[in-house]
């Protein structure tokens, strides 16, 4: 088993080769939203870090979102095409789970029992989700959803145990949070583990990929988790004319 | 390769199309497969942008799948990947770029962008196994109005272009101000046909003595004027007459322009290129008024006017041909110049 895992839903890409034993071998882009032009390279060059060869990958594996609507279109037509032209199964993982996993250590360090990862979708409103560490395993404690960063505070008052929070909402929010929230019960995720990254997409991918939770190329999708805007005006009834051309 | 031809793979998801191509030694058209996203974006009057992203990421790889069974070929047998990379939507165009760089990585074939452009005028190379440069060419669709003195393939000159609404997008909002709804071009076609074409005086946009450029936002703004007075007079609108006076207007001006534009340069051609070359009308003006001077007019059927990836397979073609290629680097460029 050899996972190759794309992560392009944040500001930089990264890619990563995870193998049966769990050695991680990753690439990183030191550009910021370069995905569509670095994430070959990425995939190329994690894949010899790793001493092996293209033909040697049996999943594809991609971050889905939510985030950069325009990353993760870049990451999983990426991952769809290699998947169908290779002829291998797919992977599908929540960016913001392999965020929570990213800063699990982090979290434990803090004297944490619960992670929340929250990425800016602005105007107050975050894509985020909550996991707890049970026994070192990460399980998920409230859905993942799109929500206003004051309804994610309100969970967190209510939890039992200290909340690590991690993800650019933490640079988006960090005065509600610090507002909203007593000192001491929760912390904030160092800048070196806050931001995804592909080697903890490759990791969750290698434990879905042994529970046989694989796709066809076909089936892995983006999750947006929010409906384009003029989607949603249209529901609204308020699009407007201007749409044009 | 395939029966001993080269191969080559031609993507396009610049704007509402997500098209697949495969063409045999540059010119044979194997499979021409084009999933368009019309009915979705008719709801919203125009095409949606995001919306136009998303779809061609669910559609692309499915399109791949039947373009290679079309063609009777495997993957293993593609030689080459030409992918449109601009002019466009960016969100749109870098479906199209990601799949094309994972098919020539996977595959470790060569990988060549090629200029949306360039491909309309390539659609003609297709149907005209004769055709080759030089050559006068008039690119109209609902993004460009160009007209274009080209060299070699792929080396194209742009003499003029429009200087606001393109030829299409004119098409489009007159159709919606007088109620014909999107998409414009055929219908106001369509319309037309039953109408007469002297019935309103649109004004002929010509410009400045010797230029190439377009003006037609001022259409719109007569169609309205029109509309307003004949309802302040309560007389009903003829819908028809008014398509027709205003294709005319149109049409007129591109049809003298890129004729005027052959004669300059010593073109004995004028090859037509994009969505709005299906235009009835303007087929049939371009080819009388060629005929008075004896030049000849190529233009692809339609099915090749709209976006396809058949044109950007040819391009790509002939790109290859010169030696050029791209990187697994190349970015989507949504205001490549010609």
């Amino acid at each position: 088993m050899l996972i190759l895992a794309l992560e392009t839903t944040g500001r930089y890409g990264s890619a990563a080769v995870i193998d049966e034993s769990g050695k991680v071998s990753a690439s990183s882009s030191s550009s910021e939203k370069n995905h569509l032009k670095d994430i070959i390279h990425l995939a190329d060059e994690s894949i010899s870090k790793a001493g092996a060869a293209k033909k040697d990958i049996t999943h594809v594996a991609a971050s889905v979102g939510p985030g950069s609507f325009t990353g993760i279109r870049i990451g999983v037509t990426t991952a769809r095409t290699l998947s169908q032209i290779l002829g291998l199964p797919c992977i599908s993982v929540s960016s913001l789970e392999a965020m929570a996993l990213r800063a699990k250590a982090y979290a434990e360090a803090e004297g944490c029992t619960y992670i929340c990862s929250i990425i800016n979708a602005r105007r107050r409103q975050t894509y985020g989700g909550i996991w707890k560490i049970e026994n070192g395993e990460l399980t998920e404690y409230a859905e993942q959803k799109q929500c206003m960063i004051e309804d994610i505070l309100e969970m967190a008052e209510k939890l039992d145990g200290r909340l690590c929070f991690t993800g650019d909402g933490i640079d988006a929010y960090e005065s509600i949070i610090s507002e909203g929230l007593k000192a001491g019960t929760y912390a904030l995720a160092s800048q070196e583990i806050r931001y995804q990254h592909a080697a903890e997409v490759a990791m969750i991918a290698k434990k879905k990929s042994e529970a046989g939770d694989v796709l066809e190329y076909g089936e892995l999708l983006p999750n947006y988790m929010r409906l384009s805007e003029a989607e949603q005006r249209l529901r609204e009834g308020t699009l407007s004319k201007k749409i044009s051309r | 390769m395939l029966n001993g031809k080269h191969i080559t793979l031609g993507i396009e998801s610049s704007c509402d199309e997500t098209a697949i191509g495969i063409v045999a030694n540059g010119r044979e058209m194997l499979a021409n497969v084009i999933s368009s996203q019309i009915d979705i974006h008719t709801e919203y009057g125009g095409v949606v942008p995001e919306i136009a992203s998303r779809k061609h990421l669910e559609n692309i790889n499915a399109v791949i799948d039947k373009a290679l069974e079309e063609a009777g070929c495997t993957i293993d047998d593609v030689d080459l990947i030409g992918v449109a990379y601009g002019p466009g939507l960016v969100g749109a165009l870098l479906i199209g770029v990601a799949a094309a760089k994972a098919i020539a990585y996977a595959k470790d074939i060569p990988l060549v962008g090629v200029n949306h452009m360039h491909g309309h005028i390539a659609a003609n190379y297709i149907e005209h196994l004769e055709l080759e440069p030089p050559f006068m060419g008039l690119v109209v669709s609902g993004g460009h109005t160009n007209i274009i003195n080209v060299k070699e393939y792929n080396t194209c000159e742009k003499l003029g272009g429009t200087r606001d609404d393109a030829a299409g997008e004119a098409f489009d909002k007159v159709a919606r101000v007088i109620g014909l709804g999107y998409p414009g071009g055929p219908k106001v076609d369509k319309a037309a046909k039953s109408g007469n074409k002297d019935a309103v005086a649109f004004k002929r946009v010509y410009l400045e003595n010797g230029s190439y450029d377009f003006s037609f936002s001022g259409l719109k703004t007569q169609a309205l004027n029109y509309i307003n007075t004949e309802r302040q007079t309560g007389r009903e609108i003829n819908v028809n007459d008014l398509a027709a006076s205003f294709q005319e207007a149109v049409v007129e001006v591109l049809v003298n322009k890129a004729v005027g534009a052959a004669l300059e340069f010593g073109q004995k051609r004028i090859v037509m290129a994009g969505g709005v070359s299906s235009n009835s009308r303007l087929r049939e003006l371009i080819t009388e008024e060629a005929a008075k001077h004896g030049i000849e007019i190529c233009v692809p059927s339609p099915i090749l006017c709209t976006d396809n990836g058949v044109m950007i397979a040819c391009s790509a073609y002939y790109a290859h041909l010169k030696g050029e290629s791209s990187g697994y680097d190349m970015d989507a460029v949504p205001g490549l110049e010609f």
